[in-house]
């Protein structure tokens, strides 16, 4: 296997074009040096962690401009993601272990592009961008789009994420995000759920929910659905019983080690509910009427 | 691919080679020798592996050997001064938290993270400092003993 440590993006990007499949960039590691020795050596190991300018969080006008190299663990103890975005500071919080939140990197969360990926749901109902560098130019694009399966996205092997813009939510705005799995540490969850509601001026209607699924799709989704169902209606218990409901239904979980499919769409409907219900409370300061 | 690692063990320089897909953990072990650091799930779960890197306690057996490459490294094996423990270690003894001690060198390498970080650890700082190692024998209670207990004696 051969390895570098480029200094550039750009000879980075050589790299990946030179060597093409068989390249696989490392950051922190905690992924693929599992599959290194569980599943398959790559022909070429691309270490981008020498690579300076990728490991900052900046705060800029409106959003949090975040390096892909950046930790978990420094995620979880920023200020400014604390304060101005926690619904992307509680996935890190209960992000594996103390041990891995201080190697694995948000850019590697985001790139595995494990359905599960515990920072995946908050970074959708931020509608959070990524900044993706090729050889024949930069481009950037939402994650809304990013994701395509397990495994899949639209870096494919010869791209770079080289930021990560995550728009701070609308004033007045509140949002939880909720995980379910068997141990709190290190497990990986059987469903993830974000919620992020934004009330009217009158604190009566919604005016905006954003619901994240992450665990149980081939991608990380948003309800897309359910979210036009709340939009510009009160709140109510009835309401966000058809909404539970129709979050589950949006969702296509699999079967596996972890939970059965039809285990994770109960969940998926309990965490809705729970999330609708805690955003509602803590934007208003009212109960679910 | 073989590549040349320096790096500080314990306070000590040390140059070795390693391949390019060696992880830290098999590096500490298999080539420098030092075997107090324990392999176990080898997938960055059970933190039996847990070593000091530039401050931080993080998984060997998911890091790089490659990079050590200029980091400062602290193993079980840097605790103690000569005969005499260190207080987190004598602090495990006293309290009965190590039964079969697959677990411990891990254990204690966190716990020193954490009195490094914290000389006044919260029962919350506790748990989350040790939540990412597993012990199959204690049921927990007295390794929280231990750790309270080198807080006070620190």
């Amino acid at each position: 296997m051969d390895y570098f440590e480029p200094k550039t993006v750009g000879d980075a990007l050589s790299l990946l074009a030179k060597y093409g499949e068989q390249a696989k960039v490392i950051a922190g590691g905690t992924d693929v040096m599992v599959d290194i020795k569980y599943k398959e050596e790559p022909g070429c190991l691309v270490n981008i962690k020498k690579i300076p300018g990728l490991g900052a969080i900046q705060e800029n006008g409106g959003s949090l401009r975040i390096g892909p190299l950046v930790t978990i663990h420094e995620m979880e103890t920023n200020k400014l993601v604390r304060e101005r975005l926690p619904v992307l500071w509680e996935a890190c919080h209960q992000f594996a272990s103390l041990q891995i939140r201080n190697t694995a990197t948000i850019g590697g969360n985001i790139c595995r592009a494990s359905p599960s990926g515990e920072t995946l749901a908050p970074l959708l109902v931020l509608e959070a961008k990524g900044k993706l560098a090729f050889a024949e130019g930069e481009k950037t694009e939402a994650f809304a789009s990013f994701f395509q399966g397990p495994g899949k996205s639209s870096i494919g092997s010869k791209g770079l994420l080289t930021e990560i813009d995550v728009p701070y939510p609308a004033p007045g705005s509140r949002g939880v995000y909720l995980k379910h799995a068997v141990r709190g540490a290190m497990d990986i969850a059987m469903v993830g759920v974000a919620v992020l509601v934004t009330p009217d001026n009158a604190k009566n209607n919604v005016q905006d929910a954003r619901i994240g699924l992450g665990a149980v799709a081939p991608t990380p989704i948003r309800a897309s659905k359910t979210e036009a169902l709340l939009r510009g209606k009160p709140l109510t218990a009835a309401l966000i019983k058809q909404a539970a409901a129709m979050s589950a239904s949006e969702s296509s979980p699999i079967s596996d080690q972890r939970s059965s499919g039809e285990y994770r769409r109960w969940i998926v409907e309990a965490l809705t509910r729970r999330g609708l219900e805690q955003s509602w409370r803590a934007a208003t300061g009212k109960e679910v009427a | 691919m073989s590549l040349t690692i320096n790096t500080t063990i314990n306070g000590k320089s040390v140059s070795a080679s390693a391949e390019a897909s060696t992880s830290l953990l098999e590096f500490l072990r298999d080539t420098l020798e030092y075997k107090g650091t324990k392999l176990c799930c080898n997938t960055g779960e059970c933190g039996a592996c847990t070593i000091i890197y530039n401050g931080k306690p993080i998984n060997s057996c998911v890091t790089m050997a490659a990079d050590a490459n200029g980091a400062q490294i602290t193993t079980i094996e840097g605790l103690a001064d000569g005969d005499k423990l260190h207080p987190v270690q004598q602090a495990f003894i006293d309290t009965g938290a190590v039964q079969c001690g697959y677990c411990t060198p891990g254990y204690i390498i966190s716990v020193k993270a954490l009195l490094d970080r914290t000389k006044k650890p919260t029962a919350e700082d506790i748990e989350e400092a040790v939540s990412g190692n597993i012990c199959r024998c204690t049921g927990y209670a007295k390794i929280v003993d231990a750790i309270n207990l080198a807080a006070a004696k620190l």
